[in-house]
């Protein structure tokens, strides 16, 4: 029955993707199908509960409880298991447009209730299911690299010398085969490698006539060709060798050399930090942004969570402009006072995953005045090197070398932004704010006592929240997430979420820049409950993801860096915890509003 | 009303799809068969009956029919006899109506195989999507004027989509068996239809 449409579809669908096959197509068997035409009212609050689970095939319905429209579901949402598990009608469930529905028996309901992970999924809150739909989607579950088997690597089959050939002989089988080892036939078998010819022949002064029994290395160190890239990468390292014969059972089938290995090895954050070190001027600047992307692209491939990333990048960000600032000091000379490099944005917050618009600006010490031109000289620099290095410059113009001053000037400055009501100076405000120290010897604790200030300015606090509250999320009470629909993951998702964070971390007077962070020190404030914290976050961490691929995709088609994405892009299942997110992300924000309305 | 017609949904529609080796019910063989019934209005996947058959002596499948069910001559041979296919059908259609997608061809191939096995054809009411689809069209024409009567559509999948159904795939008897049910339960809805001769 698998090949069946119906049957397939169930399957797909959450949580039914999680189940053992068995159990699944026992459930399958019993699969029905209705058709409800729009208007009809499938269940009434204190009636006759319903009696199936139903999943929708095309179409939608309206949960409403005294006339309220809860949440409207559409294709790949599943409905009935309140019914089922309290046996009481709590809701009425009216079909909003013409409903295919796939449906199964309550009794195979129960049953399948004895898998923890299905009921799981009906049980647990909002948060948790947006973390397993985090774990399971394919962002993050086809294997990685690392995780492939080193049989695929085998580009040909194991080349042979006899048991009883001679050192010459097992030369020219290399040379004519454009190898660096060869297997030596015996009991058991044994290898030669180029390493060998130098070490153990010609160093000891012998000739093309000795026979390659002397100097075989056996019995073989193999693998099994279904041994994973990560740990036969593991195997060379132990062993100091640099070829790796691979073995079907007792058959050696090929050699991998350590180099096969290394192409196959994620460039990692620990290799573009290498790159970063070594760089001795400014000609390796270039193709800086791509060893980034590339390395993000794969971390995301490997399961990595985007916040993670984004936390290597920013780091890998920080590396880099401290080689900028080295160049620059050796161009010209030791700075007159210390300075402050500072990044703001997302780049303050960490949260940067790919290489966006410089965001950042120069601070330097009061006694540095007379030789400013010396700190813009500085700023030019670096905001020159970073672009070379592939961060576009800033739209807004908040570059180092615009935005360079002594502390006393930006302390006045933050002091102007307090005053701060129309939306262009907020939104100058609230990037500033963000600000994070990367690298020079100026102490900015006047900054941040001036930023932990903030809860005494409650008019500038409020203006804040109200621009965070302006940005909504698409309505998915009674969004129509068509196959056209397109969204902004930033204004409509990432950005309601990062703002209001930043609202309560200055409330409470926090000095984390990072919306994770100041979330948890809202929660430790008592301003936010951790149940919430919960279900934000994961909204959080999901939309960053969903971002994050969305800009891989964008930056392999060679396009510049967006935040749109097609509706149609998403599976049934990021489609479902897409609204989760949203609807997470609008509930925070109702109470936010409650919050800044109430206690001012 | 001189005779009373069942209200629509206390009938037992068994829907039903057979791919053939060619388009002559004379000539040529039935290789598949799917059938599932829709009770009280729902269908159900559990009692479907899905079934290869083995083509009769002297009866070859077409190669230009291969392309639609991509069923070749090993795949069959092994099936059950088309004897025992159609007591299996018999037992079934025998206590309901018979729904089919263009009854041109299926109940022609059914009631040729019926005869030519000594079995008497059992004459369930027999349902036409098709049928329903061309009253559909006809009926919307005396509500909108301007609106273009076209011949509706004998290919399934495009039927399906003009009533906004999901695409299935294809050429399968049962999925077909599956796609012709709900698209029976569509029209009858649109239709309005009450009784089992409204249908």
């Amino acid at each position: 029955m698998a090949s069946l449409d119906p049957v397939a579809f169930l399957r797909a669908t959450p949580p039914f993707h999680a189940l053992p096959a068995a159990l699944f197509d026992a459930a399958a068997g019993s699969l029905e199908i209705g058709y409800y035409p729009a208007g009809a009212q499938l269940i009434r609050v204190g009636a006759e509960p319903l009696q199936h689970l139903y999943v929708i095939r095309k179409g939608s319905v309206r949960l409403e409880r005294d006339g309220q429209t809860l949440q409207v579901l559409e294709e790949g949402e599943t409905f009935g298991y309140t019914s089922l598990i309290t046996g009481k009608a709590t809701l009425d469930v009216r079909v909003e447009e013409d409903l295919l529905a796939y449906r199964l028996p309550a009794a195979q309901f129960q049953r399948l209730l004895g898998n923890a992970q299905f009921a799981g999924h009906f049980a647990v809150g909002l948060s948790q299911r947006l973390k397993s739909s985090l774990e399971l989607s394919p962002v993050t579950t086809f294997k990685a690299d690392l995780q492939r088997e080193v049989g695929q690597l085998l580009r040909r089959p194991a080349i042979w010398v006899e048991a009883d050939a001679r050192v010459g002989e097992a030369a020219r089988v290399m040379r004519d085969q454009k190898v660096s080892s060869v297997l030596v036939r015996g009991d058991p078998p044994g290898i030669v490698t180029d390493r060998d010819f130098r070490n153990r022949v010609l160093a000891e002064g012998l000739g093309p006539e000795t026979p390659v029994a002397t100097i075989v290395s056996c019995p073989l160190m193999a693998v099994e060709a279904t041994t994973p890239v990560s740990a036969a990468w593991t195997t060379l390292l132990d062993t100091g060798n640099h070829h790796l014969p691979i073995r079907r059972g007792d058959e050696i089938v090929g050699v991998l050399t350590s180099t096969d290995l290394l192409k196959v090895h994620a460039p990692g954050p620990v290799a573009v930090l290498r790159r970063v070190e070594r760089m001795a001027d400014r000609s390796g600047l270039p193709g800086y942004a791509a060893k980034v992307t590339e390395m993000v692209a794969s971390l995301l491939a490997g399961g990595l969570a985007a916040d993670l990333i984004a936390g290597y990048v920013a780091r890998l960000n920080d590396a880099l402009l401290r080689r900028l600032l080295t160049f620059a000091e050796g161009d010209l000379g030791p700075p007159p006072a210390p300075y402050a490099w500072v990044v703001m944005g997302s780049e303050g917050r960490m949260e940067q995953t790919l290489l966006t618009d410089q965001d950042n600006a120069l601070v330097f010490d009061d006694a540095g005045e007379p030789e400013r031109a010396w700190y813009r000289s500085l700023a030019e620099r670096v905001n020159a090197d970073l672009e070379a290095a592939g961060f576009p410059p800033c739209h807004g113009g908040y570059m180092a070398r615009n935005w360079a001053g002594t502390v006393s000037e930006w302390v006045q400055r933050f002091a102007g932004w307090f005053e701060a009501r129309k939306p262009q100076e907020l939104l100058a405000a609230s990037t500033f704010f963000d600000f994070r120290k990367v690298g020079g010897a100026l102490d900015l604790e006047p900054l941040e006592a001036a930023l932990g200030s903030t809860a005494q300015h409650p008019i500038f606090l409020r203006y804040l929240a109200s621009a965070a509250l302006d940005l909504r999320p698409p309505n998915t009470l009674l969004l129509r997430l068509r196959e056209s629909t397109e969204l902004d993951l930033k204004m409509q998702g990432l950005a309601p979420i990062v703002l209001l964070a930043r609202c309560y971390g200055l409330e409470i007077g926090s000095r984390e820049r990072n919306t994770h962070a100041r979330l948890e020190a809202a929660v430790k404030a008592g301003l936010m409950s951790q149940e919430v914290f919960n279900v934000v976050g994961e909204a959080y961490r999901f939309l960053l993801g969903l971002r994050l691929r969305v800009q891989l995709k964008l930056a392999s088609e060679g396009k510049p860096a967006g935040n749109k994405l097609a509706f149609s892009d998403l599976s049934a299942i990021e489609r479902s915890r897409l609204k989760d997110a949203f609807r997470a992300v609008k509930g925070w924000q109702d109470m936010a509003a409650y919050h800044y309305q109430a206690s001012f | 009303m001189f005779f009373s017609s069942p209200a629509w949904d206390s009938v037992t529609y068994w829907s039903l799809d057979i791919e053939t080796g060619g388009l002559d019910p004379r000539r040529d063989p039935v290789i598949a068969l799917g059938m599932l019934p829709i009770r009280a209005g729902i269908i159900r996947l559990g009692e479907a009956y899905r079934t290869l058959v083995r083509p009769e002596a002297g009866r070859e499948i077409r190669p230009e029919s291969v392309l639609a069910h991509q069923l070749v001559k090993g795949e069959v041979g092994e099936a059950p006899p088309l004897p025992e296919v159609l007591g299996e059908v018999d037992r079934r259609v025998r206590h309901g109506a018979l729904l089919v997608h263009q009854q041109g061809i299926d109940v022609a191939f059914l009631r040729q195989a019926f005869a030519r096995h000594g079995r008497r054809w059992p004459a369930p009411p027999v349902v036409d999507t098709v049928a329903l689809l061309r009253t559909l069209n006809h009926r919307r024409r005396f509500t909108n004027p301007d609106y273009a009567e076209t011949e509706p559509s004998v290919n399934l999948t495009e039927a399906r989509r003009r009533c906004g159904l999901p695409d299935y795939q294809a050429h399968d008897a049962l999925t077909d068996a599956i796609a012709t049910a709900e698209l029976f339960l569509y029209l009858r809805g649109a239709l309005g239809a009450r009784t089992l001769r409204q249908l």
